[in-house]
C-alpha cells in the first residue's frame, strides 16, 4: 500500500487533517499518512529534513503521496526530494490537491488498494464536488471526474448504459439512497472500501435521478459529485471475477443507508428494482391536456408596434407554445369523496414538491444557489402546515381539493398583502404560485412551462422568472401584458431572450401551438403556414450568422474608423451575468446592480459575502474595471432586507441613496465591501438618484466612514461617480461633480424622470423612449458641463440599442455599459462609423422636433 | 582571503545582525507578507550561529552545510528552504578550500544564488530577494574582473544588493505570500531582498 506525507505549516492542522481522513479509512485497511507539519508545536513552519524524514517513514516500497498546505510546504517538499536517496525520490509524488479535500480523497483511494497514479489522481479530484456543489464548474471540470481516463472520453450525462458495451460478465444493480443526507461523504467512503476489498472488479456508478455519472466506484470524489440524495436511486455496475459477490455486498450495505441508520429495518435494500425518484419532470408534450379556453385552428397573424428597444441577439423565435401563465382547467374535475379528495391532495403536494425540487436543481446548477431563492420559498410555503393544514379541514368539512385549496390560497394571499412590509406583501404572489401550481397538479395538467423548450407566454414576466429562463430551452417570451421595460423584461433581453410584450390577443394560444415572432418588427404568427415558417427559417438563420460574425470580433476593442475608442462594457445583474459579459466581449462592467445581485435574501449579505460576490464577477471580467452601483432600492426594486413604507408614488419616493437617510448602515457596510474589493481589483464605486450638491457630499462622507474601518483607508485607485438619471443632476453638472472622477447616466430613469411616463406603464410606452431630444439635450449639458476630468458614460438600455450608442457616442458619452447580449452587435457599428460623422449626427438630432424624427435620422 | 574562522564571524556577525534588525525586518513583512519573516531569521540564524561553539568542523564546505541544514529545520517560512539552499549549494564551491580567495568566494556565491533560483523559480522584478542578489552577482564579478580583492568585490556587491532592494519598492510582487497582494505590493521594499543584503554586508565585514 502507498504511503501519504501531510506537510503543513501548522501541527494541529495537519493532525486534525489526518484525523478526518482516518475517519473515514478502514482501520484495517489504512494506509501510513506521517505528518512533516510546524517547526514544533507552537510554531508555524516547515522543515525539507522532517519531509524527507516523514517520506522515508511513510515508504513500504509502493510509494508516497505528499499532500502540502502553502508557501515555503511546497519548497520544503521540493528540498525534501534532494535529500532523500534517488531510488526513493523517484516513487514519491507531491499532490498539488488542496490539502483537505486532496488527503481524504486519496487515504480512501489508498486504503481500497489505489497505486501511486490513482491515489494522486484521486487527491487531485478532492476540488471537484465542492466546485460542483457550489455552482462554480464551468460544465467540464466538474464532470470530468475519474471516469474519463477510463474510458477515454467525457462521460455523458446519461445514465441508461454504462460504459458503452455490456459484456457477459457484467452485473448491474439499482440502489435505493435512503440514507438521510444522501450518498455523502462518510456512506461514499463505506461504499469505496466495500468496492476496495474485491481486487480487479471495475466498478461504475450512475445517479439514475439526476443523470449523472458514470464515476468510478473506487473514487470518493467521484462518488461525490453524482450529488445523490436520499430518494435517489444509483445504477452500479460491476465487471469481473467476484462482481456479483460485490453487488450482493453493496446491496446489504445500501439497506444500512451505507451504514448511516443505525437500524437496518428502517431502511428496505432494493436490489434490481428502481425506486423511481420523486423529481421526474414533466415534458412538456403538446396538447395531450389542458387548457380552458376553446381550440382555435388556422394561422392567424398579430400585429405589434415595432420595438424601439435594443436590437441584439435574434429578436425572433419560432416554437410551439409553452404557457407559464397555465391556469388549471377544473371544469372536467369530478370530486370524490373525503378520502379520495385527500389522496389527491396529497399527490398533488408530491408532485409540486417534485416540480419544485426540480426548479431548486435547475436554478443553482444554471445560476448558482442564490438564484433558487424564489423556489426555496414557494417549497417553503408548500410545507407549510399553516398552508396545508385548513386546506385538509376544508376537504373535511365537505369542499373538493381544488376548492379548498383556492379557499386558502386567496386568504393566504389576502393576509400577507396586508402586511406593512413590501418584502412580505410580495410573498403573496409566492402563495398565489404555489396555489396555481397545486390546481395544476389537480387538474393534471402539465407541469410549467420552464420545463419545455419553446416560446414561453406569460401574463406578465417577474424578475425571478426572468433570470432562470434557459436560453437553449427558451427561445422566446410572449407577454400578454406589461410594458417593454418591465424589469422581467430587461433581464431577459439582458440574457438574449426575444421578449414580444403586450401581446393580449394571444391569450387564448394552446399549449404547443406553433408561433413564430419577431420583435424588431412586432410581428406575431400564431400557426403559421408553410410559408411563413420558411420566412421564419431564413430569418432564423440570417440574424444567427450575423450575430456570430458580431461574437466572433466581440472580445477586440470598439474603435471607430477615424481611430476613437469607445469602452463597451456590460451591465450585470449575477455572477452568471458576468460570465456572459466576459463571453460577449465586454470591456468590464459600467452597472453592477447590487440590489439584483442579493434580491432574493431576506436578510442583508455580510460584508463578506458582498466582497465574494463582487470579486467573482471582477474574476469573470479579469482585466476589465467594474463599476459597483451601491444599494439602488425603491421604485420597482423592493429590496427584501431593507422593508419600506407604501408610498403613493414609489418612483418619486424614498429610492435610491434616500432610503439610507436615516438608517446608512446597510449603506456603509456595502460601501466598505467596494473598498475591500477595490484593493484588489479595478473597482469604482457609483451611487444612484443624487439630485443634489448635499446628497453628493453625504455620499462622500459614507464611503469615507468606510473607508476608515479598513487599515490602509481609502483604495487609491477606487474611482468615485454617481449616476444621472434625475433631471435635477443633469442640468447642474458641475455643481456635483467638483469632487468626483465620473458620472454615468442612467438612461432609463432619465427618460422616465424627464418625460414623466413611468416605463412599467404600457399604455406611454411610445413617450418613454431615449431617443426623444429633450434626453439627448440632458445628456449633451452633462457631456458639456461637468468639472473638468470627470468622464461622462452611460448605462441603461439605450446603449444597448446600436443606433443609440452612435448618437450617444456623437454627444460625447466616452464609455457605453450594455446588456451583456448587445456588446458585440455594439461594438460592431462603432467600428463601422467614424466619430466625426456621429458627432455631425448628434448635433441633428439635438435640433430634431421628436423621438421619432431623431429615430428616422439614426435609419438614414 | 576567507578561511574557516572567517566564515564563522560572517555567521555570527549575521546572526546579530538580524537579531537587531528582527523588528525591522518583520515589519516589511507585515506590509506585504506574514510578519514573520524578522523572528523566523533571528532563530534561524541564531541556533547556526551556536553550531560553531558547539561542534568542530574541519572544513569551510562541511560548516556551511550544516548552517544550511540548520535553517532548513529552523527557519520555517519560505525563507528557510531558501537560505538553506543558498548555504548548501555554496558549501560545494569551498571542498578542499582552506582559504578562499575572491574567485573562490564569487563560485561559492554564484552556486548558492543558482540553488535559490532553482528552489524559488524567481526572475528579476518579481519582487524576491533575487532581485538584490542579481546585480550583486554582477557587481561581485565585474569587481574581480577588474582586479579587485575580496574586499573590494564583496563591498561592490553589497552595494548593488543594497540599490536592488531599494528598487523592489517600485515593484509588484509576483512570487510567494506577497503575490496575492497584486498592485497593492507596490510601495513596500521587500523583506527577502533586504535581509539578504544584510547578509552581504555582513560578509563584506567579516570575510575579507
Amino acid at each position: 500500500m502507498i504511503g501519504i506525507v501531510v506537510v503543513s505549516h501548522s501541527s494541529a492542522l495537519a493532525d486534525a487533517a489526518v484525523a478526518l481522513a482516518s475517519e473515514m479509512t478502514d482501520p484495517e485497511n489504512r494506509p501510513v499518512i506521517k505528518v512533516a507539519a510546524g517547526l514544533d508545536d507552537k510554531t508555524f513552519g516547515t522543515d525539507a529534513a522532517a519531509v524527507s524524514e516523514a517520506i522515508s517513514e511513510a515508504d513500504s516500497g509502493d510509494g508516497v503521496l505528499v499532500l502540502l498546505d502553502l508557501g515555503s510546504a511546497v519548497l520544503s517538499a521540493e528540498m525534501a526530494l534532494e535529500f532523500l536517496d534517488p531510488e526513493l525520490a523517484g516513487r514519491v509524488r507531491l499532490s498539488s490537491a488542496p490539502l483537505v479535500e486532496g488527503l481524504v480523497g486519496a487515504a480512501v483511494a489508498a486504503g481500497a488498494g489505489a497505486d501511486l497514479g490513482s491515489a494522486a489522481a484521486e487527491a487531485e479530484q478532492g476540488l471537484t464536488a465542492k466546485t460542483q456543489h457550489l455552482g462554480h464548474g464551468d460544465g467540464g471540470t466538474g464532470k470530468g471526474g475519474p471516469e474519463e481516463g477510463a474510458d477515454g472520453a467525457p462521460a455523458e450525462p446519461r445514465p441508461e448504459s454504462v460504459g458503452g458495451e455490456r459484456t457477459h460478465d457484467e452485473h448491474v444493480v439499482e440502489l435505493a439512497v435512503t440514507a438521510p443526507h444522501g450518498l455523502h461523504a462518510r456512506p461514499a467512503a463505506r461504499f469505496v472500501r466495500t468496492v476496495g476489498a474485491h481486487h480487479g472488479v471495475e466498478v461504475r456508478v450512475c445517479n439514475l435521478d439526476t443523470g449523472s455519472g458514470p464515476v468510478d466506484g473506487r473514487s470518493l470524489t467521484g462518488l461525490a459529485t453524482l450529488d445523490a440524495r436520499e430518494g435517489h436511486t444509483i445504477e452500479v455496475t460491476a465487471a469481473g471475477a467476484t462482481a456479483a459477490d460485490l453487488l450482493q455486498e453493496l446491496s446489504a450495505l445500501a439497506g444500512t443507508g451505507f451504514g448511516d441508520l443505525a437500524d437496518p429495518a428502517l431502511a428496505v435494500a432494493q436490489p434490481g428494482a428502481a425506486t423511481s425518484g420523486a423529481t421526474t419532470s414533466g415534458t412538456a408534450t403538446s396538447g395531450a391536456t389542458t387548457s380552458g379556453a376553446g381550440p382555435r385552428s388556422g394561422s392567424r397573424e398579430i400585429s405589434r408596434p415595432p420595438e424601439k428597444g435594443p436590437t441584439f441577439g435574434l429578436e425572433a423565435a419560432m416554437g410551439p407554445v409553452v404557457r407559464g401563465d397555465a391556469t388549471a382547467s377544473l371544469v372536467d374535475y369530478r370530486a370524490g369523496d373525503v378520502e379520495a379528495e385527500l389522496r389527491a391532495l396529497d399527490e398533488a403536494v408530491t408532485r409540486s414538491r417534485g416540480e419544485l425540487a426540480d426548479l431548486i436543481d435547475r436554478a443553482t446548477a444554471r445560476l448558482g444557489p442564490g438564484e433558487a431563492g424564489v423556489f426555496d420559498a414557494h417549497l417553503a410555503i408548500l410545507e407549510d402546515p399553516a398552508f396545508q393544514n385548513p386546506v385538509r379541514d376544508g376537504i373535511l368539512a365537505g369542499q373538493a381539493a381544488p376548492q379548498a385549496v383556492l379557499t386558502r390560497t386567496t386568504e393566504l394571499r389576502a393576509q400577507f398583502e396586508g402586511l406593512a412590509d413590501s418584502y412580505q406583501r410580495a410573498r403573496g404572489e409566492d402563495v398565489t404560485s404555489v396555489g396555481e401550481r397545486l390546481l395544476r397538479a389537480l387538474g393534471g395538467a402539465e407541469a410549467d412551462g420552464a420545463h419545455g423548450p419553446g416560446v414561453l407566454v406569460v401574463r406578465e414576466l417577474d424578475p425571478a422568472t426572468a433570470v432562470l429562463l434557459d436560453p437553449s430551452e427558451t427561445l422566446g417570451v410572449i407577454t400578454l401584458g406589461g410594458a417593454a421595460t418591465a424589469h422581467g423584461v430587461l433581464l431577459a433581453r439582458a440574457r438574449g431572450l426575444p421578449v414580444l410584450t403586450g401581446a393580449a390577443p394571444a391569450r387564448d394560444v394552446k399549449e404547443g401551438t406553433l408561433v413564430a415572432l419577431d420583435v424588431r418588427s412586432g410581428r406575431l404568427v400564431v400557426d403559421p403556414d408553410p410559408g411563413v415558417r420558411s420566412e421564419f427559417e431564413a430569418l432564423l438563420a440570417e440574424r444567427a450568422e450575423a450575430r456570430d460574425r458580431m461574437m466572433a470580433a466581440a472580445g477586440e476593442p470598439a474603435i471607430t474608423l477615424d481611430g476613437h475608442h469607445v469602452l463597451v462594457k456590460a451591465n450585470v445583474a449575477s455572477v452568471a451575468d458576468a460570465s456572459l459579459a466576459a463571453r460577449s466581449g465586454a470591456d468590464g462592467s459600467g452597472l453592477v446592480r447590487t440590489e439584483a445581485l442579493f434580491g432574493d435574501r431576506s436578510t442583508a449579505p455580510t460584508v463578506a459575502e458582498q466582497v465574494a460576490a463582487f470579486e467573482r464577477i471582477a474574476e469573470q471580467l479579469a482585466g476589465g474595471t467594474i463599476t459597483i452601483r451601491t444599494w439602488d432600492v425603491g421604485g420597482d426594486k423592493p429590496l427584501p432586507f431593507h422593508p419600506q413604507e407604501p408610498e403613493a408614488n414609489p418612483f418619486l419616493g424614498v429610492r435610491g441613496l434616500r432610503a439610507f437617510r436615516d438608517d446608512p448602515r446597510p449603506l456603509v457596510d456595502q460601501l466598505e465591501a467596494i473598498c475591500r474589493v477595490a484593493r484588489e481589483q479595478p473597482v469604482r464605486v457609483m451611487f444612484p438618484m443624487v439630485a443634489t450638491v448635499d446628497e453628493v457630499d453625504w455620499a462622500l462622507a459614507r464611503l469615507d466612514e468606510a473607508a476608515g474601518r479598513l487599515p490602509d483607508g481609502r483604495p487609491d485607485g477606487l474611482e468615485v461617480g454617481i449616476m444621472i438619471e434625475v433631471p435635477a443632476a443633469a442640468l447642474r453638472p458641475e455643481a456635483l461633480t467638483t469632487l468626483l472622477d465620473f458620472v454615468s447616466v442612467g438612461s432609463n430613469d432619465l427618460v422616465q424622470y424627464t418625460l414623466a411616463a413611468e416605463r412599467g406603464n404600457p399604455a406611454l410606452g411610445d413617450l418613454a423612449d431615449a431617443a426623444d431630444p429633450a434626453v439627448l439635450q440632458l445628456i449633451h449639458d452633462t457631456v458639456t458641463g461637468v468639472a473638468d476630468g470627470v468622464q461622462v458614460c452611460l448605462c441603461g438600455d439605450a446603449a444597448s440599442d446600436p443606433d443609440l450608442a452612435l448618437l450617444l457616442v456623437g454627444l460625447g458619452v466616452s464609455e457605453l455599459s450594455a446588456a451583456a447580449a448587445a456588446v458585440p452587435a455594439v461594438k460592431d457599428v462603432l467600428r463601422r462609423a467614424r466619430l466625426v460623422d456621429l458627432q455631425d449626427l448628434a448635433a441633428r438630432a439635438l435640433r430634431a422636433e421628436s423621438a421619432a424624427e431623431v429615430r428616422a435620422l439614426l435609419q438614414t | 582571503m576567507a578561511n574557516l574562522q572567517a566564515f564563522t564571524s560572517w555567521i555570527a556577525d549575521y546572526a546579530a545582525t538580524v537579531t537587531e534588525q528582527a523588528d525591522y525586518l518583520t515589519d516589511l513583512d507585515r506590509a506585504i507578507g506574514d510578519a514573520d519573516h524578522g523572528s523566523n531569521m533571528r532563530r534561524g540564524m541564531t541556533r547556526a550561529a551556536e553550531l560553531a561553539g558547539a561542534e568542530e568542523f574541519t572544513g569551510i564546505d562541511t560548516y556551511l552545510k550544516k548552517v544550511g541544514m540548520i535553517l532548513v529545520s529552523n527557519v520555517g517560512g519560505a525563507s528557510g528552504p531558501l537560505y538553506g539552499t543558498f548555504f548548501l549549494r555554496m558549501a560545494g564551491a569551498f571542498a578542499e578550500v582552506e582559504d578562499a580567495g575572491v574567485e573562490e568566494v564569487g563560485k561559492g556565491l554564484r552556486a548558492g544564488v543558482e540553488g535559490i533560483l532553482a528552489r524559488g523559480k524567481a526572475e528579476v522584478g518579481d519582487k524576491t530577494m533575487y532581485d538584490a542578489w542579481a546585480p550583486a552577482l554582477e557587481a561581485f564579478d565585474t569587481a574581480a574582473g577588474s582586479g579587485s580583492d575580496l574586499a573590494g568585490a564583496l563591498a561592490a556587491a553589497a552595494e548593488a544588493a543594497a540599490k536592488g532592494r531599494d528598487e523592489t519598492e517600485g515593484l509588484v510582487a509576483r512570487k510567494g505570500r506577497a503575490s496575492y497582494l497584486g498592485e497593492r505590493s507596490r510601495g513596500h521594499i521587500d523583506p527577502g531582498a533586504t535581509s539578504s543584503t544584510l547578509l552581504l554586508e555582513s560578509a563584506a565585514r567579516t570575510l575579507a
